[in-house]
């Protein structure tokens, strides 16, 4: 018998390259992404017990009781607060530190590397000293307050409301706001000077060269970091878990800490699932925003 | 006693759909297939000669370093040692040498196998073990979990029988009813005893209360009350009770409420929380807020021993590890330190002891089982496991009777020094119960681990003492939601 071999076209050997060439990404993307989404939507359409992994059929079911119960909207008004609280202070403190040390200082480069250090300080150790500073016995904040005459008794700053949620972001805030000081700076660096000559020579003042002309050039960075952050912020669950596992009650509550509960204290894995399916849907909200703006 | 309910929820409890069926299936297969093409490509394969003729090419060079990593993976396979993994959740410094000398003679035993340890806590292993359940990364020895996890992860079919082990250590050797609480029917175990442990004794600074003028120890809640306000001040906080969101409160206020008369369940598991009794309950527990330390509705176990240790607290709620802490970390106070049984409501209430019966089990689906039930075994070998006990005198009570008599057992400065105390905790230890188990008139309760890593029992205290509502409407929505856990 005869084969015959039909050469094939440059073009489609090249699309058969391309093809093979990208199949190791679709393959990685599909494995981390695709599989562990398709496989959370699933499982939170069954009532399921973790340490198993056995249940039963339920439909919407776990949607309909979570959006139905007031625990979801709690978790969800806590973590819109927290989000809020916290990105408004890592971005007040990441911009005032990044324009200070755009300025010519002594250690500038030190101070720059310094500043850095509560970022890439693990979240644990972070918590650990947090806490031990927090303590009512022997916690130096309680100790410097009372010695200083403000404070007559100890505060209890993780235990009772508002204290808790303002403590947690408070450490938030000082947990990532050098990474607005990084990104902030870069930017600053890039601004052409003559801006500000052209500014000074007008009559500006140092107040309204920020207002006029820093502000505006940082805008498209700090749209970036807003939204960049809020999806970090949204999820952030070690340092809540660790600082007030969600309480008192559940004031400090926030929807990844709710997934947690469901799944492994609960072992409802179905619940836990659908709690985690609703926030994937918020936060495609600020991840299509993102998407946008990065295009634009 | 229990068995029976655990037998039959495991005949019924048929779960219509297996997630792993259908969703995970396809994956093990896979997996399957891909490990079978490996065994195969090692024997039918081997190293291809490169290509001196035309270059080394890259396809050569690939196939070349295929093949030779292919050919080393059996000899890296048989130069493997078998690996017990043994998680605890009990593992202070002092413990945690006393199992190194367990491991290092258990190796030197057994050549060829490595026993690894790894950590995990009270408040952690619910969620650990889940997770390490239900991702089949199990560990092949779980010791010192509460006898109510115990049940609750046997009534799932997640535990294998513990009778070698008992048979191996000896079953006339334990205590009298020690493992009454893992019997499952005549024949089977669930786990075994590896220790008592009464976890709410009183602790109390005898100094302090001579100080202010009381010459014993309290016995029921007024006497507590008062003593607590007379020792009370001068930097010095009359208690140390937890109302955080945590286990520790979970346990604590089951506790208050068998104080008052009261239980979480009936003897045939029907809710009974909402009572009299819970009520005075989560009253005198709300009232004894103003003599703990601000903190305290942050506090765990470790928080309220710390604070006792230090000379914080003039009294405080815990295990015998008070002795070793008090005595290494504040000896000053060491020999003013005293046990009794927590106080209850009046003196017709009998005191009811928070024993956790601190397990040792081994999971299904562990690999190495005869070896990894030798280690069990080993751990109740005398002379390990009087280290372990020395390790935390007191904190954990010995088992076994050939233990709780042997002079070395005795030989410890610890134990000779407060020898009531021990006598004390040890039995109230043994005639301890939990919420797994609440009476002996009780059934297992295989929910019990759910109710309290539900944090139910906490948020309960939290809502009437952090938000100051009213105990009996707290007591029927917590009634509400104990019972939905009960029926789930």
């Amino acid at each position: 018998m005869i084969v015959t071999r039909k050469r094939l076209s440059l073009d489609a050997k090249y699309s058969i390259l391309g093809a093979i060439l990208i199949a190791p990404t679709i393959l990685v993307f599909c494995t981390i992404i695709v599989y562990p989404l398709i496989a959370a939507i699933y499982l939170s359409l069954f009532s399921i017990y973790t340490p198993t992994m056995e249940g039963q059929w339920v439909g919407f079911d776990n949607y309909a009781q979570l959006l139905a119960s007031g625990e979801f909207w709690r978790s969800l008004l806590n973590n819109i607060i927290w989000t809020a609280g916290t990105l408004s202070l890592q971005l007040v403190f990441g911009i005032l530190v990044a324009l200070m040390l755009h300025q010519n200082m002594l250690f500038r480069s030190l101070a720059r590397s310094l500043i850095l250090f509560p970022y890439f300080l693990s979240t644990v150790v972070a918590v650990l000293i947090w806490r031990w500073m927090f303590n009512d016995l022997y916690g130096v904040l309680n100790h410097l307050l009372m010695w200083a005459g403000i404070l007559d008794m100890p505060v209890d700053w993780l235990g009772s409301m508002p204290n808790a949620m303002v403590s947690l972001i408070f450490i938030g805030a000082w947990k990532y706001f050098p990474f607005v000081v990084i990104v902030v700076l870069a930017r600053l660096q890039s601004i052409p000077e003559s801006l500000y000559e052209a500014a000074t020579m007008d009559g500006a003042g140092r107040f309204a060269r920020f207002i006029d002309i820093t502000l505006p050039q940082l805008k498209d960075v700090l749209i970036v970091i807003i939204l960049l952050r809020t999806i970090w912020d949204f999820k952030e669950f070690d340092l809540i878990y660790l600082l007030t596992g969600g309480g008192p009650i559940i004031s400090t509550q926030t929807l990844p800490l709710m997934v947690y509960r469901e799944a492994f204290a609960l072992n409802q894995m179905g619940n836990a699932s659908a709690v985690a399916v609703l926030m994937m849907l918020i936060m495609l909200v600020f991840m299509t925003l993102y998407l946008r703006k990065t295009e634009d | 006693m229990h068995s029976r309910i655990i037998q039959a929820n495991l005949h019924l409890s048929k779960p219509s759909v297996t997630i792993g069926e259908h969703m995970f299936a396809k994956r093990t297969f896979a997996h399957s297939d891909r490990e079978q093409s490996n065994y195969m490509s090692i024997e039918s394969e081997s190293p291809q000669p490169l290509d001196v003729h035309g270059g080394v090419t890259r396809r050569s060079v690939l196939q070349g370093a295929a093949a030779l990593s292919a050919s080393m993976l059996p000899f890296s396979v048989a130069r493997a040692s078998t690996t017990i993994r043994w998680w605890s959740t009990q593992s202070s410094p002092e413990q945690f040498a006393a199992y190194k000398y367990q491991i290092k003679t258990f190796e030197a035993a057994h050549p060829g196998v490595k026993v690894l340890f790894e950590r995990t806590s009270d408040e952690g292993y619910p969620m650990q073990l889940a997770a390490a359940f239900a991702g089949g990364s199990m560990p092949n020895l779980i010791t010192h979990l509460p006898s109510f996890a115990v049940a609750n992860y046997w009534d799932a079919g997640l535990l294998l029988p513990f009778d070698d082990v008992i048979k191996a250590v000896g079953v006339d050797d334990f205590n009298s009813g020690a493992n009454r609480i893992y019997q499952i029917d005549a024949d089977t175990h669930s786990a075994a005893t590896l220790g008592n442990t009464a976890a709410n004794m009183l602790w109390v600074r005898s100094d302090l209360l001579e100080k202010a003028g009381i010459d014993r120890p309290p016995s029921t809640w007024d006497e507590l009350r008062t003593a607590c306000q007379k020792m009370h001040g001068r930097g010095i906080y009359g208690a140390a009770l937890p109302y955080a969101k945590n286990s520790a409160t979970t346990l604590i206020i089951i506790g208050f409420i068998h104080q008052a008369g009261g239980q979480i369940l009936s003897a045939d598991l029907d809710v009974a929380i909402d009572s009299d009794e819970a009520v005075n309950a989560l009253e005198f527990y709300h009232s004894m807020r103003e003599f703990c330390p601000v903190g305290a509705t942050n506090y765990s176990w470790g928080e309220i021993l710390s604070a006792f240790t230090s000379g914080a607290t003039a009294t405080s709620l815990y295990s015998g590890r008070v002795l070793i802490n008090v005595n290494n970390q504040n000896p000053r106070i060491a020999e003013h330190v005293t046990c009794r049984t927590y106080p209850t409501i009046a003196p017709d209430v009998k005191p009811w002891t928070y024993n956790d019966f601190p397990s040792v089990f081994i999971p299904a689906g562990a690999g190495d089982l005869e070896i990894t039930k030798k280690f069990a075994a080993w751990l109740y070998r005398s002379d390990g496991y009087i280290r372990q006990i020395h390790a935390a005198p007191g904190h954990v009570l010995p088992v076994l009777k050939s233990v709780t008599t042997s002079p070395q057992y005795r030989d410890n400065e610890i134990i000779r020094r407060y020898q009531p105390e021990i006598e004390r905790m040890d039995s109230a230890a043994r005639a301890g119960h939990n919420l797994g188990w609440e009476t002996p008139l009780h059934k297992t309760n295989v929910k019990a681990g759910a109710i309290i890593n539900s944090g139910i029992l906490a948020e309960m205290v939290q809502r009437v003492v952090l938000n100051d509502e009213a105990p009996r409407a707290v007591l029927a929505k917590t009634a509400k939601r104990i019972e939905a856990i009960m029926k789930s």
